[in-house]
Protein backbone atom coordinates (compact mmCIF):
# COMPACT_ATOMS: atom_id res chain seq x y z
CA UNK A 1 0.00 0.00 0.00
CA UNK A 2 1.65 3.41 -1.22
CA UNK A 3 0.36 5.37 2.38
CA UNK A 4 2.46 2.61 4.32
CA UNK A 5 5.29 3.12 2.31
CA UNK A 6 5.36 6.49 2.46
CA UNK A 7 4.73 6.58 6.77
CA UNK A 8 7.95 3.96 6.80
CA UNK A 9 10.05 6.00 4.70
CA UNK A 10 9.19 9.24 6.18
CA UNK A 11 9.40 7.83 9.42
CA UNK A 12 13.34 7.08 8.38
CA UNK A 13 14.08 10.17 7.21
CA UNK A 14 12.73 11.79 10.13
CA UNK A 15 14.19 9.96 13.17
CA UNK A 16 17.05 13.04 13.81
CA UNK A 17 14.23 15.43 13.74
CA UNK A 18 11.35 13.91 14.32
CA UNK A 19 9.31 17.39 15.81
CA UNK A 20 10.11 19.59 12.82
CA UNK A 21 6.86 18.61 11.04
CA UNK A 22 4.47 20.10 13.77
CA UNK A 23 6.50 23.22 12.45
CA UNK A 24 5.18 22.82 9.61
CA UNK A 25 1.86 21.73 10.59
CA UNK A 26 1.21 23.98 12.84
CA UNK A 27 2.45 26.92 11.65
CA UNK A 28 -0.21 29.93 10.53
CA UNK A 29 0.80 29.22 6.96
CA UNK A 30 -0.67 25.73 7.29
CA UNK A 31 -3.98 25.81 5.38
CA UNK A 32 -6.29 24.81 8.01
CA UNK A 33 -7.95 28.97 7.95
CA UNK A 34 -7.10 29.27 11.58
CA UNK A 35 -6.64 32.99 11.23
CA UNK A 36 -10.62 33.04 10.97
CA UNK A 37 -11.44 31.88 14.59
CA UNK A 38 -11.14 34.28 17.60
CA UNK A 39 -12.90 31.37 19.77
CA UNK A 40 -14.90 33.59 21.08
CA UNK A 41 -12.26 36.20 21.80
CA UNK A 42 -13.74 38.72 19.64
CA UNK A 43 -16.62 38.95 22.05
CA UNK A 44 -14.68 38.72 25.01
CA UNK A 45 -13.02 42.30 23.50
CA UNK A 46 -16.30 43.69 22.49
CA UNK A 47 -17.90 43.30 26.05
CA UNK A 48 -14.80 44.47 27.34
CA UNK A 49 -13.58 41.01 29.57
CA UNK A 50 -10.16 41.32 27.79
CA UNK A 51 -9.30 44.92 27.19
CA UNK A 52 -5.25 44.59 27.68
CA UNK A 53 -2.53 42.05 28.21
CA UNK A 54 -3.30 41.28 31.67
CA UNK A 55 -6.61 40.39 30.95
CA UNK A 56 -5.73 38.77 27.71
CA UNK A 57 -3.58 36.48 30.29
CA UNK A 58 -5.89 35.44 32.72
CA UNK A 59 -8.36 34.89 29.56
CA UNK A 60 -5.62 32.49 28.03
CA UNK A 61 -4.93 31.23 31.01
CA UNK A 62 -8.03 30.17 31.73
CA UNK A 63 -8.66 28.07 28.32
CA UNK A 64 -5.57 26.13 28.44
CA UNK A 65 -5.54 25.57 32.25
CA UNK A 66 -9.55 24.49 32.55
CA UNK A 67 -11.09 25.26 29.13
CA UNK A 68 -10.99 24.05 25.58
CA UNK A 69 -7.48 23.95 25.86
CA UNK A 70 -7.31 21.49 27.91
CA UNK A 71 -10.16 19.33 26.81
CA UNK A 72 -8.29 19.64 23.01
CA UNK A 73 -5.26 18.19 24.52
CA UNK A 74 -7.23 15.40 26.37
CA UNK A 75 -8.96 14.50 22.85
CA UNK A 76 -5.47 15.08 20.62
CA UNK A 77 -3.25 12.79 23.51
CA UNK A 78 -6.54 9.97 23.34
CA UNK A 79 -6.50 10.29 19.55
CA UNK A 80 -2.74 9.84 19.13
CA UNK A 81 -3.28 6.74 20.84
CA UNK A 82 -5.76 5.55 19.24
CA UNK A 83 -3.92 5.88 15.68
CA UNK A 84 -4.03 2.46 14.68
CA UNK A 85 -7.55 1.51 16.30
CA UNK A 86 -10.32 3.28 13.45
CA UNK A 87 -13.07 2.46 15.78
CA UNK A 88 -11.59 4.27 18.89
CA UNK A 89 -10.69 6.97 16.57
CA UNK A 90 -13.91 7.33 15.19
CA UNK A 91 -15.91 7.31 18.49
CA UNK A 92 -12.97 10.41 19.73
CA UNK A 93 -13.84 11.94 17.00
CA UNK A 94 -18.17 12.04 17.11
CA UNK A 95 -17.20 13.05 21.34
CA UNK A 96 -14.87 15.75 19.97
CA UNK A 97 -17.00 17.27 18.36
CA UNK A 98 -20.32 16.85 20.16
CA UNK A 99 -18.11 18.68 22.99
CA UNK A 100 -18.52 21.70 21.02
CA UNK A 101 -20.69 23.99 23.00
CA UNK A 102 -21.76 26.14 20.35
CA UNK A 103 -22.98 26.74 16.38
CA UNK A 104 -19.21 28.60 15.94
CA UNK A 105 -17.35 26.76 17.79
CA UNK A 106 -18.58 23.41 16.22
CA UNK A 107 -17.66 25.20 12.74
CA UNK A 108 -14.02 25.91 14.37
CA UNK A 109 -13.41 22.83 15.39
CA UNK A 110 -14.50 21.16 11.82
CA UNK A 111 -13.97 23.20 9.54
CA UNK A 112 -10.09 23.29 10.51
CA UNK A 113 -10.40 19.77 10.94
CA UNK A 114 -11.92 19.20 7.34
CA UNK A 115 -9.03 21.22 5.76
CA UNK A 116 -5.74 19.46 8.00
CA UNK A 117 -6.91 16.23 6.79
CA UNK A 118 -7.22 17.26 3.03
CA UNK A 119 -4.15 19.60 3.21
CA UNK A 120 -2.13 16.34 4.99
CA UNK A 121 -4.09 13.82 2.23
CA UNK A 122 -2.33 15.68 -0.47
CA UNK A 123 0.65 16.31 1.54
CA UNK A 124 1.69 14.33 4.22
CA UNK A 125 -0.36 11.05 4.00
CA UNK A 126 -0.48 8.59 6.61
CA UNK A 127 -2.92 5.25 7.31
CA UNK A 128 -4.02 6.97 10.48
CA UNK A 129 -5.82 9.63 8.90
CA UNK A 130 -8.19 7.04 6.37
CA UNK A 131 -10.18 6.32 9.39
CA UNK A 132 -11.28 10.03 9.85
CA UNK A 133 -14.22 10.33 7.35
CA UNK A 134 -16.44 13.06 7.27
CA UNK A 135 -16.66 15.86 9.77
CA UNK A 136 -13.88 16.01 11.68
CA UNK A 137 -12.01 17.75 14.61
CA UNK A 138 -9.27 19.32 14.70
CA UNK A 139 -7.20 18.51 17.50
CA UNK A 140 -8.10 14.50 16.46
CA UNK A 141 -7.00 14.74 12.74
CA UNK A 142 -3.72 16.37 14.60
CA UNK A 143 -2.97 13.65 17.26
CA UNK A 144 -4.31 10.67 14.45
CA UNK A 145 -1.19 12.64 11.58
CA UNK A 146 1.36 12.73 14.79
CA UNK A 147 0.91 9.17 15.51
CA UNK A 148 0.89 8.48 12.20
CA UNK A 149 3.63 10.14 11.18
CA UNK A 150 5.76 9.13 14.64
CA UNK A 151 5.74 12.40 16.28
CA UNK A 152 6.17 11.97 19.88
CA UNK A 153 3.01 13.35 21.66
CA UNK A 154 4.88 15.17 24.61
CA UNK A 155 5.66 17.69 21.41
CA UNK A 156 2.33 17.48 19.77
CA UNK A 157 0.66 18.52 22.81
CA UNK A 158 3.40 21.72 23.40
CA UNK A 159 3.35 22.85 19.70
CA UNK A 160 -0.64 22.16 19.88
CA UNK A 161 -1.05 24.50 22.56
CA UNK A 162 1.01 26.90 21.81
CA UNK A 163 -0.42 27.47 18.39
CA UNK A 164 -3.91 27.85 19.94
CA UNK A 165 -2.26 30.34 22.21
CA UNK A 166 -0.81 32.51 19.38
CA UNK A 167 -3.59 32.38 17.18
CA UNK A 168 -5.57 33.85 19.98
CA UNK A 169 -2.69 36.64 20.65
CA UNK A 170 -2.92 37.29 16.91
CA UNK A 171 -6.38 37.45 16.84
CA UNK A 172 -5.78 39.60 19.65
CA UNK A 173 -3.53 42.01 17.93
CA UNK A 174 -6.21 42.35 15.26
CA UNK A 175 -8.76 43.58 17.87
CA UNK A 176 -6.95 46.09 18.79
CA UNK A 177 -6.54 45.76 22.79
CA UNK A 178 -3.14 45.37 22.59
CA UNK A 179 0.03 45.45 20.18
CA UNK A 180 2.45 43.27 18.87
CA UNK A 181 5.06 43.77 21.24
CA UNK A 182 2.29 43.45 24.31
CA UNK A 183 1.02 40.07 22.31
CA UNK A 184 4.94 38.24 22.81
CA UNK A 185 4.73 39.37 26.05
CA UNK A 186 1.45 37.58 26.41
CA UNK A 187 2.30 34.44 24.75
CA UNK A 188 6.24 34.30 26.56
CA UNK A 189 3.62 34.12 29.24
CA UNK A 190 1.62 31.36 28.83
CA UNK A 191 4.54 28.96 28.43
CA UNK A 192 4.00 27.51 32.05
CA UNK A 193 0.24 27.00 31.66
CA UNK A 194 1.16 25.40 28.15
CA UNK A 195 3.76 23.21 29.53
CA UNK A 196 1.13 22.09 32.35
CA UNK A 197 -1.41 21.29 30.36
CA UNK A 198 0.63 19.15 27.89
CA UNK A 199 1.95 17.72 30.64
CA UNK A 200 -1.45 16.66 32.29
CA UNK A 201 -2.57 15.59 29.06
CA UNK A 202 0.22 12.77 28.26
CA UNK A 203 -1.40 10.58 30.94
CA UNK A 204 -4.65 11.87 30.92
CA UNK A 205 -8.15 9.78 29.57
CA UNK A 206 -11.47 10.79 28.11
CA UNK A 207 -12.03 10.39 31.58
CA UNK A 208 -10.11 13.32 32.68
CA UNK A 209 -12.89 15.78 30.30
CA UNK A 210 -14.50 19.02 32.04
CA UNK A 211 -14.12 22.22 32.02
CA UNK A 212 -14.93 25.47 33.78
CA UNK A 213 -14.71 27.55 31.31
CA UNK A 214 -18.74 28.62 31.37
CA UNK A 215 -18.25 32.21 30.33
CA UNK A 216 -16.15 31.51 27.21
CA UNK A 217 -18.54 29.05 25.99
CA UNK A 218 -21.65 31.65 26.60
CA UNK A 219 -19.03 34.05 24.88
CA UNK A 220 -18.96 32.09 21.46
CA UNK A 221 -23.11 32.39 21.68
CA UNK A 222 -22.96 35.93 21.92
CA UNK A 223 -20.45 36.06 19.13
CA UNK A 224 -23.02 34.79 17.09
CA UNK A 225 -25.13 38.54 16.81
CA UNK A 226 -22.14 40.65 17.84
CA UNK A 227 -23.27 43.32 15.21
CA UNK A 228 -19.86 44.23 13.36
CA UNK A 229 -17.49 40.57 12.94
CA UNK A 230 -13.76 40.19 11.89
CA UNK A 231 -13.60 36.28 12.64
CA UNK A 232 -16.32 33.53 12.10
CA UNK A 233 -16.30 32.58 15.82
CA UNK B 1 -7.80 16.90 67.22
CA UNK B 2 -6.66 12.87 66.67
CA UNK B 3 -10.26 11.76 66.26
CA UNK B 4 -10.78 9.83 63.00
CA UNK B 5 -12.76 11.27 60.32
CA UNK B 6 -15.90 9.46 60.58
CA UNK B 7 -16.49 9.91 57.02
CA UNK B 8 -13.79 7.04 56.99
CA UNK B 9 -15.45 4.59 59.19
CA UNK B 10 -19.16 4.55 57.80
CA UNK B 11 -19.35 2.18 54.99
CA UNK B 12 -20.64 3.49 51.53
CA UNK B 13 -23.95 1.35 52.01
CA UNK B 14 -24.77 2.96 55.06
CA UNK B 15 -25.43 6.17 52.69
CA UNK B 16 -28.47 6.91 50.92
CA UNK B 17 -29.07 4.76 47.82
CA UNK B 18 -32.14 5.52 45.70
CA UNK B 19 -33.67 4.81 43.06
CA UNK B 20 -36.47 5.60 40.52
CA UNK B 21 -37.48 3.84 37.10
CA UNK B 22 -40.40 5.25 35.46
CA UNK B 23 -42.03 4.18 31.93
CA UNK B 24 -44.67 6.10 30.18
CA UNK B 25 -46.59 4.86 27.84
CA UNK B 26 -49.49 6.38 25.35
CA UNK B 27 -52.91 4.65 25.76
CA UNK B 28 -55.90 5.57 23.19
CA UNK B 29 -54.04 8.45 22.68
CA UNK B 30 -53.73 9.62 26.20
CA UNK B 31 -50.17 9.46 28.31
CA UNK B 32 -49.93 7.46 31.52
CA UNK B 33 -47.68 5.76 33.66
CA UNK B 34 -46.72 1.89 32.74
CA UNK B 35 -44.56 0.94 35.32
CA UNK B 36 -42.85 2.75 38.18
CA UNK B 37 -39.89 1.49 40.24
CA UNK B 38 -38.74 3.55 43.39
CA UNK B 39 -36.08 2.58 45.98
CA UNK B 40 -34.38 4.58 48.53
CA UNK B 41 -36.11 7.78 50.01
CA UNK B 42 -36.65 9.34 46.16
CA UNK B 43 -40.47 8.89 45.09
CA UNK B 44 -42.67 9.77 41.95
CA UNK B 45 -45.68 12.19 42.38
CA UNK B 46 -48.56 12.57 39.45
CA UNK B 47 -50.65 15.82 40.20
CA UNK B 48 -53.26 16.02 37.51
CA UNK B 49 -52.19 18.26 34.14
CA UNK B 50 -53.96 18.95 31.08
CA UNK B 51 -51.57 19.05 29.04
CA UNK B 52 -49.02 16.32 29.41
CA UNK B 53 -48.53 13.35 32.02
CA UNK B 54 -46.78 15.27 34.66
CA UNK B 55 -44.53 13.66 37.22
CA UNK B 56 -42.68 15.46 40.47
CA UNK B 57 -39.85 13.32 41.87
CA UNK B 58 -39.56 13.78 45.55
CA UNK B 59 -36.99 13.50 47.64
CA UNK B 60 -38.06 12.45 50.91
CA UNK B 61 -34.24 12.70 52.56
CA UNK B 62 -34.75 16.31 52.12
CA UNK B 63 -31.17 16.43 50.34
CA UNK B 64 -28.15 14.86 49.25
CA UNK B 65 -24.90 14.22 51.30
CA UNK B 66 -21.07 13.05 50.05
CA UNK B 67 -21.38 9.36 49.26
CA UNK B 68 -25.40 9.42 48.51
CA UNK B 69 -26.42 7.74 44.95
CA UNK B 70 -29.30 8.25 43.19
CA UNK B 71 -30.00 6.94 39.86
CA UNK B 72 -32.99 8.02 38.06
CA UNK B 73 -34.37 6.40 34.97
CA UNK B 74 -37.19 7.61 32.78
CA UNK B 75 -38.32 6.28 29.30
CA UNK B 76 -41.39 7.47 27.32
CA UNK B 77 -42.58 5.57 24.99
CA UNK B 78 -43.07 6.21 21.10
CA UNK B 79 -45.96 9.00 20.47
CA UNK B 80 -46.29 9.22 24.62
CA UNK B 81 -45.46 12.60 26.07
CA UNK B 82 -44.08 13.60 29.97
CA UNK B 83 -43.00 16.20 31.68
CA UNK B 84 -40.88 15.06 35.15
CA UNK B 85 -39.52 18.06 37.37
CA UNK B 86 -39.10 18.32 41.24
CA UNK B 87 -41.03 19.31 44.16
CA UNK B 88 -38.45 21.50 45.65
CA UNK B 89 -34.92 22.89 44.99
CA UNK B 90 -32.18 20.02 45.70
CA UNK B 91 -29.68 21.02 48.59
CA UNK B 92 -26.00 19.12 48.16
CA UNK B 93 -24.75 19.26 51.97
CA UNK B 94 -21.26 19.50 52.79
CA UNK B 95 -19.16 15.74 51.96
CA UNK B 96 -16.45 15.10 54.03
CA UNK B 97 -14.73 12.92 51.46
CA UNK B 98 -16.85 10.91 48.58
CA UNK B 99 -18.59 13.08 46.28
CA UNK B 100 -22.82 12.27 46.06
CA UNK B 101 -23.82 10.92 42.49
CA UNK B 102 -26.58 10.92 40.36
CA UNK B 103 -27.23 8.97 37.99
CA UNK B 104 -30.20 10.45 35.15
CA UNK B 105 -30.67 8.27 32.12
CA UNK B 106 -33.72 9.01 29.64
CA UNK B 107 -34.87 7.46 26.61
CA UNK B 108 -37.25 9.01 24.68
CA UNK B 109 -38.77 6.64 21.74
CA UNK B 110 -40.22 7.35 18.15
CA UNK B 111 -42.62 10.86 18.11
CA UNK B 112 -42.52 10.78 22.02
CA UNK B 113 -41.94 14.00 23.57
CA UNK B 114 -39.68 14.09 27.11
CA UNK B 115 -38.84 17.13 28.93
CA UNK B 116 -36.60 17.11 32.48
CA UNK B 117 -37.58 20.04 34.06
CA UNK B 118 -36.12 20.09 37.75
CA UNK B 119 -35.60 22.95 40.09
CA UNK B 120 -32.42 24.30 40.96
CA UNK B 121 -29.44 22.24 42.46
CA UNK B 122 -27.73 23.85 45.30
CA UNK B 123 -24.49 22.87 46.37
CA UNK B 124 -23.69 24.02 50.13
CA UNK B 125 -20.33 25.00 51.19
CA UNK B 126 -18.13 21.89 51.07
CA UNK B 127 -20.22 19.70 48.94
CA UNK B 128 -19.06 17.24 46.14
CA UNK B 129 -21.88 16.27 43.41
CA UNK B 130 -21.18 14.17 40.15
CA UNK B 131 -24.12 13.38 37.64
CA UNK B 132 -24.38 12.39 34.61
CA UNK B 133 -27.08 12.98 31.84
CA UNK B 134 -27.31 10.20 29.45
CA UNK B 135 -30.75 10.55 26.59
CA UNK B 136 -30.92 7.94 23.78
CA UNK B 137 -33.69 9.52 21.88
CA UNK B 138 -35.10 8.78 18.55
CA UNK B 139 -34.79 11.13 15.60
CA UNK B 140 -38.47 12.19 15.42
CA UNK B 141 -38.50 12.63 19.59
CA UNK B 142 -38.75 15.82 21.37
CA UNK B 143 -36.99 16.31 24.44
CA UNK B 144 -36.62 18.80 26.48
CA UNK B 145 -33.61 19.45 29.09
CA UNK B 146 -32.86 21.74 32.19
CA UNK B 147 -30.30 21.91 34.93
CA UNK B 148 -30.03 24.90 36.88
CA UNK B 149 -27.16 24.85 39.58
CA UNK B 150 -26.28 27.77 42.67
CA UNK B 151 -23.38 27.72 44.36
CA UNK B 152 -23.49 28.74 47.89
CA UNK B 153 -26.46 29.64 50.13
CA UNK B 154 -25.89 33.14 48.86
CA UNK B 155 -28.54 34.26 51.41
CA UNK B 156 -26.43 32.84 54.48
CA UNK B 157 -23.18 35.02 53.70
CA UNK B 158 -21.89 31.58 51.89
CA UNK B 159 -20.53 33.73 48.79
CA UNK B 160 -17.50 31.82 47.43
CA UNK B 161 -17.74 28.29 48.06
CA UNK B 162 -15.13 25.17 47.74
CA UNK B 163 -16.42 21.82 46.54
CA UNK B 164 -16.44 19.88 43.56
CA UNK B 165 -19.25 19.55 40.76
CA UNK B 166 -18.96 17.30 38.13
CA UNK B 167 -21.38 17.34 35.04
CA UNK B 168 -21.11 14.74 32.11
CA UNK B 169 -23.77 15.01 29.58
CA UNK B 170 -23.74 12.14 26.65
CA UNK B 171 -26.88 12.85 24.23
CA UNK B 172 -27.36 10.41 21.39
CA UNK B 173 -29.87 10.86 18.71
CA UNK B 174 -30.60 7.69 16.60
CA UNK B 175 -27.30 5.94 18.25
CA UNK B 176 -25.45 9.36 17.34
CA UNK B 177 -23.66 11.54 19.98
CA UNK B 178 -25.57 14.78 19.03
CA UNK B 179 -24.00 17.05 22.49
CA UNK B 180 -21.88 16.39 24.93
CA UNK B 181 -20.38 18.88 27.99
CA UNK B 182 -18.21 18.30 30.85
CA UNK B 183 -18.48 20.83 33.45
CA UNK B 184 -15.75 20.43 36.19
CA UNK B 185 -15.15 22.93 39.28
CA UNK B 186 -13.23 22.09 41.81
CA UNK B 187 -12.07 22.87 45.38
CA UNK B 188 -12.22 26.68 45.22
CA UNK B 189 -15.51 26.74 43.03
CA UNK B 190 -16.11 30.82 43.87
CA UNK B 191 -12.62 31.63 43.28
CA UNK B 192 -12.67 29.61 39.88
CA UNK B 193 -16.27 31.65 38.48
CA UNK B 194 -14.46 34.60 39.35
CA UNK B 195 -12.23 33.83 37.25
CA UNK B 196 -12.89 36.00 33.49
CA UNK B 197 -13.03 32.96 30.90
CA UNK B 198 -14.75 31.23 33.57
CA UNK B 199 -18.12 32.66 35.62
CA UNK B 200 -16.78 36.30 35.80
CA UNK B 201 -18.26 36.46 39.53
CA UNK B 202 -21.30 34.04 38.57
CA UNK B 203 -22.74 32.25 41.52
CA UNK B 204 -25.68 30.45 39.16
CA UNK B 205 -25.47 28.97 35.82
CA UNK B 206 -27.88 26.99 33.86
CA UNK B 207 -27.84 24.98 30.52
CA UNK B 208 -31.56 24.59 28.79
CA UNK B 209 -31.47 22.12 25.59
CA UNK B 210 -33.93 21.35 23.65
CA UNK B 211 -33.53 18.71 20.77
CA UNK B 212 -36.37 18.19 18.10
CA UNK B 213 -36.57 18.44 14.30
CA UNK B 214 -37.44 22.19 14.63
CA UNK B 215 -35.26 23.13 17.47
CA UNK B 216 -32.51 25.39 15.27
CA UNK B 217 -35.54 27.04 14.01
CA UNK B 218 -36.52 28.17 17.52
CA UNK B 219 -33.32 30.01 17.92
CA UNK B 220 -35.28 33.04 17.19
CA UNK B 221 -37.54 33.06 19.21
CA UNK B 222 -35.41 32.28 21.93
CA UNK B 223 -33.25 34.92 21.70
CA UNK B 224 -36.25 37.75 21.36
CA UNK B 225 -37.77 35.48 25.00
CA UNK B 226 -34.68 36.10 26.61
CA UNK B 227 -34.12 39.80 25.27
CA UNK B 228 -35.36 41.78 28.58
CA UNK B 229 -33.21 38.86 30.78
CA UNK B 230 -31.05 40.75 33.76
CA UNK B 231 -28.69 37.46 33.23
CA UNK B 232 -26.01 36.63 31.21
CA UNK B 233 -27.60 34.78 28.27
CA UNK B 234 -26.18 33.02 25.29
CA UNK B 235 -28.37 30.80 22.35
CA UNK B 236 -26.90 28.67 19.85
CA UNK B 237 -28.43 26.46 17.35
CA UNK B 238 -26.92 23.48 15.59
CA UNK B 239 -26.81 19.70 15.02
CA UNK B 240 -30.66 19.84 15.33
CA UNK B 241 -30.62 21.18 19.00
CA UNK B 242 -31.07 24.53 20.14
CA UNK B 243 -28.72 25.51 23.27
CA UNK B 244 -29.48 28.45 26.03
CA UNK B 245 -26.65 29.06 28.91
CA UNK B 246 -27.48 31.44 31.58
CA UNK B 247 -24.71 32.60 34.56
CA UNK B 248 -25.09 35.67 36.56
CA UNK B 249 -24.26 36.32 40.29
CA UNK B 250 -28.16 36.39 41.03
CA UNK B 251 -29.81 32.85 40.77
CA UNK B 252 -33.05 34.40 41.13
CA UNK B 253 -32.15 36.20 37.68
CA UNK B 254 -31.80 33.11 36.06
CA UNK B 255 -34.66 31.87 37.41
CA UNK B 256 -36.75 35.09 35.96
CA UNK B 257 -35.10 34.06 32.77
CA UNK B 258 -36.09 31.04 32.61
CA UNK B 259 -39.88 31.24 33.19
CA UNK B 260 -40.81 32.65 30.55
CA UNK B 261 -38.80 30.22 28.49
CA UNK B 262 -40.19 27.34 29.76
CA UNK B 263 -43.95 28.78 28.27
CA UNK B 264 -42.71 29.73 24.70
CA UNK B 265 -40.64 27.58 23.91
CA UNK B 266 -42.56 24.38 24.90
CA UNK B 267 -45.59 26.24 23.99
CA UNK B 268 -46.88 25.36 26.80
CA UNK B 269 -47.26 26.51 30.60
CA UNK B 270 -44.07 26.46 32.95
CA UNK B 271 -44.19 23.71 35.79
CA UNK B 272 -46.31 24.87 38.79
CA UNK B 273 -43.45 24.47 40.87
CA UNK B 274 -41.51 26.87 37.83
CA UNK B 275 -44.33 29.58 38.27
Amino acid sequence: MITTGMTMRMATSMAESAHLPLAIWLSPAFPVGAFAYSHALEWAVECGAVQDAATLSTWIDDLLRCGSGRNDAILLAASHRAANDAAALIEINELALALAPSRERHLETSAQGAAFVIAMRAAWPCAALDALDGETAYPVALGAAAAGHHVPLAATLEHFLLAFTANLVSAAVRLGPIGQTDGQRVTAGALPAIHATARFALTSTLDDLGSATLASDLASMQHETQYSRLFRS
Amino acid sequence: MNAPLLSHHVPIGARARGAIRARFSALDGRSALADLYEAGGLRLRFPRNAQTCEAVLVNTGGGIIGGDRAELSFEVDAHADAMITTQSAEKIYRAQNVPAEVALSLRAGAGARLEWLPQETILFEGAKLKRSFALDMADDARVTLLEATTFGRLAMGESSISGMLADRWRLRRGGKLVLADDLRLEESIGATLDRKACGQGARATALFLHLAPEAESLLDLARETLAPATCAWGASAWNGLLAIRLLSPAPETIRAALVPLLETLRGRSAPRVWQ
